[in-house]
């Protein structure tokens, strides 16, 4: 009974072993059936990406036109010639298309079809040196199945020309002839500046220091010499110091930044010799205080609080410190005139003081108060930069639109090209 | 960090809040130490930041590799420093005319693009969606439009400002009053939070923790301040009777 029992239980293992290899095969068909084969990415190729300052690559392979819904690409890089393999991008296989490449049609040339891509090496490997070859390649993965491409290899090149700025460099040319344009014309017939309340009180906050016998402070702000801002206040620190000699009223100018406060030492000292007071021109008169924003502001407060000026200058760049300022300069009695290009500032300045320079009135400062042909010519240039603006919002406004209406898609497109910041 | 370190900087702490917010009183030696501290602790600081992140990684690290190239920038920076002797300063206007071109150089360009054509994009992409905006959403398009070229024109100035003129500038200066009031109120909620922040930490080292910092140091200086007003009381009358 018990042989019995056995023999049948090796006879069903044997007819198991024997069957079960069908099935195998059978079930792998039905899996095979149910995932069709995933076609690998075509047409990858590498090259270094146009105009950049190097350490990134262009990647280009043909798109699928009907690639099946959920499919995604997987973009890898390596710096080996085998292995090494890093992901560097993830993306549904309708995206990074060539005509989202964000260039300027001058600069690329969108082709339907085509899927490109900008790997920013420098995000991986660091800062690098061109010269050393990347090897890419890109897995195509729907749900649990993947196909691998081809590899595409290419190096970095660092471009001297940002031809995707182009539009940059025509408005600048544009600009510097209207410049040249402007002065010539400003020498031989002058040019008209509009009158400008808060620096037709400068002469008389000087005035009022000299007639009180107490000092000016004049305070550049926080900027460096990289800012515009500041570089107008230096203009405008020229013209009151060169009044303040005239006057022989005294002025002081704190500074924050060493380099800005040695550019105002050439402009202050120039202004007294042209001013003819040599002799009244001290070293003191523009002094570091400290670079250190607020313990800049702490102490700034503390001379005014403690020398009482006639008349406080607050022109340049200025962040929080600006209402610590002009309140303490309000509650000594100073005059306060101020300016900065520092929109979310102005206010503060509204608040506490009695004329304030807002944004490009300061720029407009130094030609305004000297007169200067040089100066005059590149006020004009701003205001013919403004009318460009005004002009180009206007019918950007209306021809975008229409073009919206009428599906110009490719106009439009190239329409907002020409005004974007690459 | 001992019980007795954590006790002295909540008084630390405590006391230079304090004596900073003396100020809004009127101006008094506690005000002046703290005033002080504060130059110098932030010109200490800096230094350190000066050679630590410039200095060392910079200069120091590149020559000690052999990446000599360094020295020359170097060279322009220590040329600044000239100024101190006044027979020798003109050497560092080579250091000076450098970072002056080198700033304008930077800051026109990106200026340019930033401040010009991203202004012009900016007002007249909205328009590029037309055909999916709402009324309510062509209107605010337009309305930042008519704005963008009213706050311009009051920025004009080789035109007289008068007649039609005038009054589209008048647009354009309540445009900006309207965006300056947004950002006074933006700006003064920002600071009453660092206010309270300061207010906070008074009120943590009013604690029996920190033995009592504020209301001591607040006491100690409310009777310094008594005895001043008092001792300047005396001072005056003989003055006054004098005349």
């Amino acid at each position: 009974m018990l042989n019995n029992k056995i023999k049948f239980n090796l006879l069903l293992l044997a007819s198991f072993l024997t069957v079960s290899p069908v099935f195998a095969a059978k079930s792998a068909e039905a899996v095979k059936a149910l995932k069709p084969a995933l076609a690998p990415v075509t047409g990858l190729k590498a090259q270094d990406m146009p105009y950049d300052v190097g350490g990134a690559v262009l990647l280009t392979w043909d798109a699928e036109a009907a690639a099946p819904e959920g499919t995604l690409y997987r973009v890898f890089v390596s710096s080996l010639e085998a292995g090494g393999w890093l992901q560097t991008a993830a993306f549904a296989s309708g995206e990074k298309m060539s005509k989202d490449m964000g260039l300027p049609f001058w600069a690329w040339k969108a082709r339907g079809g085509m899927h490109a891509l900008n790997v920013e090496l420098n995000n991986i490997y660091g800062d690098f040196k061109d010269g050393p070859v990347f090897h890419f390649k890109i897995t195509k993965v729907k749900g649990t199945v993947a196909a691998e491409s081809e590899t595409a290899s290419s190096a970095t090149v660092s471009n001297w020309f940002r031809l995707d700025r182009l539009n940059n460099l025509v408005l600048l040319i544009v600009i510097i002839v209207i410049f040249f344009w402007a002065v010539s014309h400003a020498r031989r017939k002058g040019l008209f500046i509009r009158r400008i309340a808060g620096l037709d009180a400068i002469d008389e906050a000087i005035g009022r220091a000299t007639e009180m016998g107490k000092p000016i402070f004049y305070v550049p702000g926080i900027g460096s010499m990289g800012s515009i801002s500041t570089i107008a206040s230096a203009f405008i620190l020229g013209e009151v110091s060169k009044k303040v000699a005239q006057y022989d009223s005294q002025i002081k100018v704190p500074h924050y930044d060493p380099i800005v406060m040695t550019v105002c030492k050439e402009v202050v000292k120039q202004s007294y010799m042209e001013a003819g007071r040599p002799d009244s021109y001290r070293e003191d008169i523009n002094h570091f205080v400290s670079a250190d924003q607020f313990s800049y502001a702490a102490s700034v407060d503390g001379m005014i609080s403690r020398e009482k000026p006639a008349a406080c200058f607050y022109m340049g760049y200025f962040m929080a410190e600006s209402l610590l300022l002009a309140e303490v300069g309000a509650t000594s009695g100073a005059i306060q005139i101020a300016g900065t290009d520092v929109e979310h500032q102005l206010p503060f300045f509204f608040t506490a003081c009695d004329y304030t320079l807002i944004g490009e009135e300061l720029y407009a400062a130094g030609a305004y108060l000297s007169k200067e042909p040089m100066l005059l010519s590149a006020l004009k240039v701003q205001d013919f930069g403004k009318l460009v603006v005004m002009v180009s919002v206007f019918f950007g406004m209306i021809l975008v639109a229409l073009g919206a209406k009428f599906g110009w898609d490719g106009f439009v497109q190239g329409l907002l090209h020409l005004f974007r910041n690459y | 960090m001992s019980e007795t370190w954590i006790i002295l900087g909540g008084w630390l702490a405590a006391g230079l809040t304090i004596f900073l917010f003396s100020f809004l009183y009127k101006d008094n030696p506690f005000f002046k130490i703290a005033e002080h501290l504060y130059l110098g602790a932030g010109m200490g600081w800096l230094f350190q930041v000066s050679v630590a992140n410039v200095w060392i990684p910079k200069i120091w690290e590149p020559v000690s590799k052999g990446e000599l190239l360094v020295i020359i920038p170097s060279i322009m920076g220590l040329s600044l420093l000239t100024q101190f002797i006044p027979k020798i300063s003109w050497i560092s206007r080579y250091g000076f005319t450098f970072m002056m071109g080198y700033g304008s150089g930077l800051a026109i360009p990106a200026g340019l693009s930033t401040d010009f054509m991203s202004q012009v994009e900016g007002t007249i992409k909205p328009f590029s969606l037309l055909a999916s905006m709402s009324p309510f959403a062509i209107f605010n398009s337009l309305l930042i439009a008519f704005g963008a070229i009213c706050v311009l024109f009051y920025f004009f100035f080789s035109v007289e400002h008068k007649g039609h003129l005038k009054k589209v500038s008048n647009v354009g200066i309540y445009f900006l009053m309207i965006y300056f009031g947004a950002a006074f109120g933006n700006t003064v909620m920002a600071r009453f939070s660092l206010l309270y922040g300061r207010f906070d930490d008074l009120y943590t080292f009013a604690g029996t923790k920190y033995l009592y910092a504020t209301q001591i140091i607040l006491a100690g200086m409310v009777l310094y301040f008594l005895a001043h007003w008092l001792s300047a009381g005396r001072h005056k009358v003989p003055s006054e009777e004098n005349a």
